[in-house]
């Protein structure tokens, strides 16, 4: 057993780790800034000529103190938005990248279920969303300790748990445009575009009478700001994340099992 | 019991009836060529009968399993092996990491005897792999579990003629080990060299299928003689021959491609046809002529079908 996932998950290592020094580089940059930009300018009050959408969209609370700061300016950019841009784009190349390459032919040509090949294919982005979450805590507080500043430990370890099943929702929609569609390229372009809609959603409707529609977007359920700023730890949007991932991926294996090869 | 049973097996993509009520059956032990023009629907018979897609209508069995049943399927798939006519590998990974994987869901006994057969650089990466290496990547991982059934989409297109050649006698002892081959390819003299029976589809129906032998014998030879002289149409007379062509040539170019022996004629005629006779009533025809040049091939396919299609003319 786990075969395929262990195949195609050591292939990821690289990539994750590539992805891991680049947030760990951007990560640096801001810590190092922070100091100097808090002592020239006070950027409460500067996120206060903000637009309240802008300022949603970004989760920006305060940014005068270190965790406001990491949550907006990394966590709410790095996290829900480039990670989950980037886990969502690779899955969707899970299944139609091989179909289109004719290797799915010869992966089928094993004696393995087509179920197996799905849920194990799936499982190796498990390497770059557990990766980058395993090192990154390790490189954010020693750049917060290295500029004489503080966070607390739990809320820091809980921004990236927290953050894991938001991931695999993200990276499940990437899943479902992979077995739906049979072109890489196109799925990619849909599972991006499915999850930048979302967090557009949520984010453009968050205050107003809309706010429910963003419901349907896995960003409603993992809240940085929340976790780093106010300690609170949404435990019951990590559920709904992941029984969401469980759905999309029984979803596409369905539809993976019933569907002709091209 | 059959390998393969294909019983009236439909596959339709859209308007497109790519296979339409394909029936026939590959005995145990056999070596049998599916043969048929580009686009006759090979593959689709090929890629069904593999479940990569569902039949419209109709089905297939595989060493007993029903092709629709993916679990029967999946548990024959241990003792099948299998060549795709473009095998597809991870270009970022090794030859070696690809049969290790291969290796560790359905076994690999075979593999050090094959890689020394067929010479795959399993060191290097497969995005610096020629077609040919990639081909043969491909043989290596279809018989290295030591399959009682292979099934090969064209193997060996893209293999040089000094492989081809391994390629067959490997095919012949394989077959006297009691393996049963299961290929395609749509051309005949490669699949006379392997087969004891192939099935010939066109436009997606079964034409014919027939022991080689049998098939060869109807099918005939292809004939082009260049003698001196000139030779009316109506002296052409020979049991066997079929859309006999005669018409003159320039003599100095037959002479030449002859070997230019200096005794050029002057004139000189062509003469083609097909030939489904005697091979010494051929012989004894040509004795009679001023030899330039005899060129006898098999019949290209693509006669062979119309002879099939006159055939069933007449006969119905």
């Amino acid at each position: 057993m786990f075969e395929f996932a262990w195949y195609h998950g050591r292939r990821r290592i690289k990539g994750a780790g590539a992805l891991t020094v680049g947030l760990g580089l951007l990560t640096a940059l801001y810590v190092w800034m922070f100091p100097t930009i808090t002592a020239e300018v006070n950027l409460d009050e500067y996120v206060e000529a903000w637009p309240p959408a802008l300022r949603q969209a970004f989760g920006v609370e305060s940014l005068s103190t270190i965790e406001g700061f990491l949550a907006s300016e990394l966590y709410a950019f790095g996290w829900v938005l480039l990670l989950g841009l980037y886990v969502a784009y690779s899955a969707a190349s899970l299944v139609a990248d091989d179909v289109e390459h004719d290797r799915m032919d010869m992966t089928l040509s094993l004696p393995v279920t087509r179920s197996r090949v799905l849920v194990e294919k799936f499982a190796s982005m498990l390497v770059p969303i557990l990766l980058v979450n395993l090192l990154m805590p390790v490189v954010v507080y020693a750049g917060v300790l290295a500029i004489g500043e503080s966070i607390a430990v739990g809320d820091l370890v809980m921004v990236h748990l927290l953050s894991v099943p938001y991931l695999l929702a993200s990276a499940a929609v990437g899943l479902l445009a992979s077995v739906a569609v049979d072109r890489a390229s196109i799925a990619q372009r849909a599972a991006v575009g499915v999850v930048f809609g979302l967090f557009l959603v949520d984010s453009v409707t968050s205050g107003t009478e809309f706010s429910w529609l963003g419901a349907v977007s896995p960003t409603r359920y993992y809240d940085p700001t929340a976790i780093l700023v106010r300690g609170q730890w949404d435990l019951q949007g990590a559920a709904v994340l992941l029984g969401t991932t469980l759905v999309l991926v029984l979803a596409s294996r369905e539809l993976f099992r019933r569907k002709d090869i091209a | 019991m059959s390998a393969i049973t294909v019983n009236g097996l439909t596959k339709e993509y859209g308007d497109v009836l790519a296979n339409d009520a394909v029936s026939f059956e590959v005995e145990v032990g056999e070596t049998f060529g599916y043969l048929g023009p580009n686009g006759a629907g090979k593959t689709t018979t090929i890629r069904t009968i593999m479940g990569f897609q569902s039949p419209t209508s109709g089905t297939a069995t595989v060493l007993g399993a029903d092709v629709r049943d993916e679990a029967a399927l999946v548990e024959a798939k241990e003792r099948v092996g299998y060549l795709p006519s473009n095998p597809g590998f991870d270009e970022t990974a090794t030859g070696t990491e690809i049969l290790d994987l291969h290796a560790s869901v359905k076994g690999d006994s075979r593999r050090a005897e094959l890689l020394d057969l067929f010479d795959v650089p399993v060191g290097r990466k497969i995005r610096g792999y020629s077609t040919g290496q990639k081909q043969k990547l491909g043989l290596v991982q279809a018989f290295m579990h030591d399959p009682d059934l292979v099934v090969m989409d064209e193997p060996t297109a893209g293999l040089d003629p000094l492989v081809q050649q391994r390629f067959n006698e490997f095919i012949r002892e394989e077959t006297r080990q009691g393996v049963t081959v299961f290929l395609s390819s749509h051309v005949l003299s490669e699949v006379r060299r392997v087969c004891d029976r192939v099935g010939i589809i066109r436009d997606g129906r079964i034409v014919t299928v027939e022991r080689v032998g049998a098939l060869l014998d109807r099918s005939g030879k292809f004939v082009r003689l260049r003698v001196a002289n000139h030779v009316d149409a109506g002296e052409v007379s020979l049991d066997g021959a079929h859309d006999v062509s005669v018409k003159p040539v320039d003599a100095v170019a037959a002479g030449a491609a002859a070997g230019g022996s200096g005794a050029v004629a002057s004139t000189a005629t062509e003469l083609t046809f097909t030939f489904t006779g005697d091979l010494n009533t051929l012989v004894d025809f040509v004795d009679d002529f001023d030899v330039l040049e005899l060129d006898i091939e098999e019949a290209p396919l693509e006669e062979i079908f119309m002879r099939f299609y006159d055939d069933e003319g007449v006969a119905v």
